[in-house]
């Protein structure tokens, strides 16, 4: 018997530092691996979801724009924001030479929607149609005031390069449900506007301090699906069968003279690669997908690439369990010009969002997949240079942004926390990074302070020392 | 041969008594710092260690004195003898989960039976304590009698055998010749022997017998391949990139560093000497040009350019990583851990952790910076072959120059001779003109004008990326030391704003002529200064910027090679101070004469005239034009101009040959690379502890320091900044940096240390599987100089490495890491030897060493959606081509945020931070790098080419032969049916299926020898690929 089958990239010594969890704990017991630790197993309890869709709005989506209305701007709107709002907060360089820091109102009309009659702009008309899908959480904030650092704390817990990825750390905790696919999956979009924004960051899906095998693999929507999944031209299937049948032959060979388990688990990766040359390309085929498809995510979904495409191979990856899929959308970072390109960002996305839900709910998936909508921050109620009604800029905010999350164990219909009247401070449910995290982890049945890692002789979570499960948000 | 049967009798014998006892890795005597301490260390220190702000009821378990008095409750922690009256226990074994220790409601789990009996143990054996291991320096162990072995080779050897002999193992059988040599020179030069190597090894050692191992050590030693193969690990270590990091993640250039680090190998700089040049090389006496480029090593740190950070956050992250690489390369502590509080595990303090901060807290740096190019400070460094040609250049001007100068002074016109001086037409298409007064001849015919503040609301615009001139002339009063002439700058907005000091200037610096271009200062400036112009105050001085701008359209390129100064028509030699503006200048202050609008408010105190601005390069000849436009007519004009004759003479003399060598050698100047390098600031920055880590919180102020009482006394006299603190950490007695080091290079050697945990030997980290060895192999590489090569031949001609690494199920299962050295090592190779390999035995790997970082084949569009959306240096892929696609995969450029696909898929890091360890992971995202990765692919069609060129008609010996150039040996007989059998049916697809054969073998750009017949040449790449995939290949066994 081979221990390794069930995990796309198990290796011997690998598996001896990793949590027991199902046949890997069979398996450490076989190896007689006396001496290891041993580690609590995962899931610490019965998971209300089985997976998790991360769809990242990079850029820092304006929440006083699309999710949290705030009637009080309208009036105030070119004053100085109060001293006893604006408090001690640190403003970026962008703003820093600012003498005022003008309230500017959003141009956008917010109206209520569903049967829970929650708020959010006219430029998330699909949004609005499955506001009783979701819960939204108007009071996340984070230390974080640039993009760097406040993604990069997002998603690993840290400010600061270093850490693991949070789909790194479920890999780690949970490992794969699918034979045949990595169990984190990475995505990335191309926004209407064009390839610019912010630089997103392998570290964002990087596995840090954990063994490299479970950083995320990006599937690309160019080129090959998965780096060097295609054969060289000329190499057929029955050519590449030969070759691999050939070195599988000779490995063992190898194995039996020297015993070492790693060749084992090399032939079989070898024949995971093989497997995945056909089911990757199978999976990213949308062309079987149905007319109504397409018309439900948007004509964009017709497109590889965009964010449509990618929430369409989402909930392909969805049905066939990959753990954890991360999207990422960039061009939300609207220092100027808002009117003119908030709109964009909030058409490449609005439809293709409530899509995948709605999508999810449809094949009875949503009851056991968690759907994140997030960025790293929202932006400031007060413009960034001057405020003029039909084109202005907003500067990051951190104190309070907006976010979503809807499926497995997240209440429906639901709107979480309130913000001031100026929408820059939580006046009640605040929410942080690390509560979201917490979250995100107790959702898929861990524990987020039993989910530790030593190295470099400290015990590190994804958490830090903080984090709480935000029970209001769950059924 | 002999050995090797006494090696098997004696396995025999110790086999038979491993058979008889099931031992285990642990021995069983209580030891403290071995079983009692990391047991306390990790479950009692973070409560009750050495971090006073969260020590809990008073209670100190890390120091005897503390653990044995008794605390306010009147309880006595740890009674010596006597377990059963010693509180700690009794918490600790407490069925009421309340009471128990370490407290269930904070998540813990209660003690493992066996921990609590060791603990008891402990008690009853008196409850000793001793310094934790590494906190005491090394000293020279008893070296075990190996009388009656004779197994060892080497005095390590001996160490070894005895730590087998406890646990029952007997070592393994000796490798062959060729496995050693392989291992031997993937280990030293990351590149397998070739199939030559190992028969003349065989050859030799038929002959001269062990003298032929030597020889081959001393071969591979001396191969500009071990500089490179060194280096590799070390650029992980010191965390080396060719970008900056964070979102931005643009070029930076320090490959000038890593080049430094190649040599210091290859040249076997002793290892004190490699820490003290990184460290502190700035601070020797009369540094060298080398030695200012080693101090780079702490400036590999990730730069963030982010627009609007603030900048002494970042700027204390820097400080903060030095703090951190420091501890793990050569202290190994992780000293970070005391940055926020102190340290829990570690007798460290916060205030510790900031004196050693201290250290690296005066650097003349920015918190935002390296958006386009490198961050200051930085220098030029230039290469051996640049400084022998700046060296060749400067000695021929110096040659021309005095008999140049004799003519010009020898010149003596009359009155006549200047009126009969021809008037250059002035350029009259300036796109700005200030002049002072009207006259017949523009410019300094007249008087000029006191430099006052002439502000005016018109702005020239200039283009953003286009090129311009500007040019005036100046009158300086006396020695200013830096007084703005012409700013169009705007400094008014707060230092903090990113636009902040956005436009251009130009300066007068005591005497030298300063051009800055900024789009916010001093972050993203341009900042060109003359070197060696000297003008003199009083005297009429003509000068000239001149940026020739880029001829790609969007370039955000560095500037500073761009721009060059003239003065009085004549180019002159520039410095680049500061070269990361990131775009074209732009007026976007109203420009000022003489004044600029900072709020210091210098002011220039002279004459200035005839302010011109051409967008667009004026040529050399109309920059003198200019000159001679105004100094002509000025010189017929006036009587009395001895004052000013040298310049009118030298510059209207026709350029002598020395012009256009000049010329050439400001060139050369402007185009060398620089690398970022350590200095200090002149006004030492008062350092402070910061309060939970955070820069906005300073706390009480410290000096730099190191805590003595724990790693040993500061070396007398020695001074307390980097250059002292080296001297301290390569102090002979210092505890911990010659462990450390020899450490990481057994780990380089066998996988995993004597101490696993290479960057941590506190009490976190693992003990050492040999304490004695580790103390020998220490005490051993500091009386040697700290010579490295010395160290690494002595490893691997032991007995110890030299084993089969061959293992039974048995010892699989017993020792699965190799910790107890009872067979040789075997793991896989590293990414860059990876690649390397294929290239060496395909015949393609460039033996080019240094130089700048290349871009071999990527796969396309890999940035796309990923990379910053801006046109930053490095958010591009433009592929090399010819040899560049084919060097060692250390040049290979390093993109921080999305280092090569081929490299991180095998496990290399991103080197954001120091690293000293890498996983060693297997996945199927590796197998389709091997099969299908262009680079594989190629060099399987290389290698196919030359084993039908090389080994003969026959299949099966041209199979065989890619087979030993792969894996240093023949295929054995079941091997090469496999082979054969895999070829048939390759061949057989391939045949009459020329197309299929065309389209495989077009991968690469390298050519295919057209001599060959497609079908079959296919046929071989195919099987070429199979070999280049098998796990014996990229391990090295």
């Amino acid at each position: 018997m081979n221990c390794n089958h069930f995990t796309p990239y198990s290796s011997r010594r690998d598996l001896l530092v990793r949590s027991g969890y199902g046949l890997g704990a069979a398996c450490l017991h076989m190896l007689g691996a006396s001496g290891v630790a041993a580690k609590p197993a995962f899931p610490n309890f019965a998971p209300k979801a089985k997976r998790i869709i991360f769809l990242f709005q990079s850029g820092g989506p304006s929440h006083v724009d699309l999710f949290d209305p705030k009637p009080l701007l309208e009036e105030r709107f070119g004053e100085d924001i109060p001293d006893s709002i604006f408090g001690g907060q640190r403003v970026t360089g962008m703003v820093a030479h600012q003498a005022r820091f003008q309230v500017m109102p959003t141009k956008y009309k917010f109206a209520r929607h569903g049967q829970s009659g929650t708020e959010v702009s006219d430029l998330l008309p699909h949004i609005a149609k499955i506001v009783d899908d979701i819960c939204l959480i108007r009071t996340a904030h984070t230390e974080a005031i640039n993009h760097d650092p406040a993604i990069t704390f997002f998603q690993t817990g840290s400010q600061l390069p270093g850490r693991p990825s949070m789909g790194s750390w479920v890999d780690y905790g949970l490992g794969t449900a699918n034979e045949d696919l990595p169990a984190f999956v990475v995505l990335h979009s191309v926004a209407s506007e064009g390839p610019g924004g912010q630089g997103l960051l392998a570290r964002l899906w990087g596995a840090g301090f954990l063994p490299s095998r479970h950083q995320g693999v990006q599937f690309r929507s160019h080129g090959d699906p998965v780096l060097y999944l295609s054969d060289p031209p000329g190499m057929t299937r029955e050519r590449r069968r030969a070759v691999l049948d050939g070195a599988a032959a000779l490995n063992k060979l190898h194995y039996r003279r020297v015993g070492d388990p790693e060749i084992e688990t090399r032939i079989e990766q070898y024949e995971m690669a093989y497997r995945m040359q056909a089911s990757v390309p199978e999976l990213m085929d949308v062309s079987s997908e149905p007319e109504s498809v397409y018309e439900l995510y948007g004509p964009d979904s017709r497109k590889p690439g965009t964010f449509a495409g990618n929430c369409l191979l989402a909930r392909r990856l969805a049905e066939r369990d990959v753990r954890f899929v991360q999207l990422y959308h960039r061009g939300w970072d609207h220092h100027g010009e808002l009117p003119k390109r908030l709109p964009v960002s909030a058409r490449d996305t609005d439809q293709p969002s409530a899509a995948l839900v709605r999508d999810l709910r449809q094949r009875g998936l949503l009851d056991d997949t968690l759907v994140v909508w997030a960025g790293e921050f929202g932006r400031t109620p007060y413009a960034q240079g001057a405020p003029k009604p039909d084109d202005y800029g907003r500067d990051h905010h951190g104190r309070c942004f907006s976010l979503w999350m809807a499926g497995a164990g997240i209440k429906p219909g639901h709107v979480h926390g309130t913000t001031d009247e100026y929408g820059f401070n939580i006046i009640e449910g605040a929410v942080s990074i690390y509560d979201i995290q917490a979250t995100i982890l107790h959702l898929l049945g861990i524990d987020h302070e039993k989910l530790v890692y030593r190295f470099q002789g400290r015990r590190f979570r994804l958490t830090d020392t903080e984090g709480h499960v935000i029970r209001e948000i769950l059924t | 041969m002999l050995r090797n049967s006494r090696t098997k009798e004696l396995f025999l014998v110790l086999r038979i008594s491993a058979l008889a006892a099931v031992a285990s890795v642990i021995a069983p005597a209580v030891e403290f710092g071995r079983d009692v301490q990391p047991l306390l260390a990790d479950r009692c220190f973070a409560c009750h260690g050495p971090d006073a702000a969260q020590r809990q009821a008073g209670l100190r378990l890390d120091i005897r004195s503390a653990a044995l008095a008794p605390t306010a409750s009147g309880r006595v922690p740890i009674q010596p003898g006597d377990p059963d009256s010693s509180e700690v226990l009794r918490r600790a074994s407490s069925p009421d989960p309340v009471l128990r220790m370490p407290p269930a409601y904070m998540g813990h789990q209660p003690l493992a039976p066996e921990d609590l009996a060791l603990l008891r143990r402990w008690i009853e054996e008196g409850a000793e304590y001793q310094t934790h291991w590494a906190f005491v320096p090394p000293a020279q162990p008893v070296s075990p009698s190996s009388s009656t072995q004779n197994w060892p080779r080497a005095a390590l050897d001996a160490f070894v055998l005895t730590r087998l002999g406890t646990e029952r193992l007997a070592p393994s059988a000796e490798a062959t010749n060729a496995q050693w040599l392989r291992r031997m020179m993937l280990d030293i030069n990351g590149l397998p022997p070739t199939p030559a190597d190992l028969q003349a090894f065989d050859e030799a050692v038929q002959i001269r017998g062990e003298r032929a191992y030597g020889e081959a050590v001393d071969r591979a030693l001396s191969s500009p391949r071990y500089g490179e193969r060194m280096a590799m690990d070390w650029l992980d270590v010191a965390r080396y990139a060719d970008t900056h990091g964070f979102n931005n993640d643009s070029e930076r250039s320090m490959w000038r560093w890593r080049d430094w680090v190649i040599d210091a190998f290859n040249r076997n700089q002793p290892y004190d000497r490699f820490i003290v040049e990184q460290l502190a090389g700035d601070l020797l006496p009369q540094p060298t040009l080398e030695q200012r480029i080693a101090t780079g090593f702490n400036r590999n740190h990730v730069i963030n350019s982010e627009g609007g950070i603030i900048d002494e956050e970042y700027r204390v992250e820097y400080v903060a990583d030095r703090v951190r690489t420091l501890g793990m390369a050569w202290l190994g502590l992780t000293f970070e851990c005391a940055r926020c509080h102190d340290h829990k595990f570690d007798p460290i303090s916060q205030k510790d952790y900031y004196r050693l901060f201290a250290f690296f807290d005066n650097v003349p740096e920015i918190g935002e910076a390296g958006r386009v190019a490198n961050a200051v400070p930085m220098i030029p460094a230039p290469t051996g072959e640049q400084r022998r040609q700046i060296a060749s250049l400067q000695s021929r001007i110096d040659s021309l120059e005095p008999a140049e100068r004799m003519v010009a002074d020898a010149w003596e016109p009359a009155a006549s001779d200047l009126q009969a001086l021809g008037i250059p037409e002035y350029p009259s298409n300036a796109d700005f003109f200030f002049g002072c007064e009207e006259s017949e001849h523009p410019g300094i015919a007249g008087r000029g004008c006191r430099a006052q503040e002439i502000k005016r609301e018109d702005k020239v615009k200039l283009e953003e990326h286009g090129a311009f001139t500007l040019s005036l002339w100046l009158h300086a009063d006396d020695r200013q030391p830096d007084a703005p002439v012409f700013s169009a700058i705007n400094y008014e907005p707060d230092p903090s704003s990113t636009s902040h000091g956005n436009g251009i200037e130009l300066r007068w610096v005591g005497g030298e002529i300063e051009l800055r271009m900024s789009k916010r200062f001093p972050s993203y400036s341009m900042t060109v200064r003359s070197e060696g112009a000297g003008l003199e105050p009083g005297q009429w001085s003509h000068v000239t910027a001149l940026y020739e701008g880029s001829a790609e359209k969007k370039s955000m390129r560095a500037k500073a090679a761009w721009t060059r100064l003239f003065i009085d028509g004549q180019e002159v030699a520039t410095r680049i101070l500061h070269d990361d503006a990131q775009a074209g200048a732009r007026f976007v202050a109203p420009y000022r004469i003489g004044q600029d609008n900072s709020r210091s408010g210098h002011r220039f105190l002279g004459r200035v005239d005839e302010v011109a601005i051409w967008k667009g390069a004026l040529s050399e000849d109309e920059i003198h034009d200019v000159f001679e436009a105004a100094a002509v007519p000025w010189a017929r004009d006036r009587a009395g101009f001895e004052l000013e004759r040298s310049w009118l003479y030298r510059s209207l003399q026709p350029p002598g040959q020395s012009a256009a060598l000049r010329r050439s050698l400001f060139a050369l100047r402007r185009s060398l690379p620089t690398a970022m390098v350590m200095e200090e600031s002149p006004e030492r920055r008062q350092s402070r502890v910061l309060i939970r880590g955070r820069y906005d919180s300073p706390g009480e102020p410290v000096e730099p320091g190191v805590p003595e009482a724990l790693l040993g006394r500061w070396p007398e006299g020695a001074p307390m900044d980097r250059l002292g603190l080296a001297m301290w950490l390569t102090a002979p007695s210092h505890p911990t940096t010659a462990r450390v080091v020899v450490n990481r290079f057994w780990q380089q050697l066998f996988g995993v240390g004597l101490v696993k945990t290479s960057g941590d030997f506190g009490l976190q980290g693992e003990t050492p599987s040999h304490p004695d060895l580790l103390d020998q192999l220490a005490l051993h590489f500091i009386e040697s100089g700290w010579d490295v090569k010395r160290l690494l031949r002595t490893i691997v001609l032991s007995a110890t490495y030299r084993q089969d690494s061959a293992v039974s199920p048995d010892l699989r299962n017993r020792d699965p890491e190799n910790r107890l050295l009872a067979r040789g090592p075997r793991i896989r190779l590293p990414a860059e030897a990876i690649r390397d390999q294929a290239l060496a035995i395909a015949g393609q790997l460039s033996g080019r060493v240094g130089g700048h970082s290349v871009r071999p084949y990527q796969p396309e569009g890999l940035y796309d959606g990923i990379v910053v959306g801006a046109s930053y240096p490095g958010t591009t892929w433009e592929q090399d081509d010819g040899e560049n696609l084919y060097r060692r995969s250390l040049y290979t450029f390093w993109k921080r945020t999305l280092p090569h696909p081929t490299m991180t898929v095998f496990d290399a890091p991103d080197r954001e931070f120091c690293t000293v360890q890498r996983s060693t992971t297997n996945t199927p995202l590796q197998a389709l790098t091997l099969m299908n990765d262009p680079t594989f692919v190629e060099a399987a069609r290389k290698l196919a080419e030359r084993v039908i060129r090389e080994a003969g008609p026959d299949p099966a010996d041209r199979i065989a032969f890619a087979f030993a150039l792969a894996t240093g040996r023949r295929p054995e007989a079941e091997e090469l049916r496999v082979l054969i059998e895999s070829f048939d049916r390759l061949r057989d697809s391939y045949s009459g299926g020329a197309d299929d054969a065309r389209k495989l073998l077009s991968v690469g750009e390298s050519g295919t020898d057209g001599s060959l017949d497609p079908e079959e040449l296919a046929a071989y790449t195919a099987l070429a690929n199979l070999i280049l995939n098998l796990d014996e290949v990229i391990t090295k066994g």
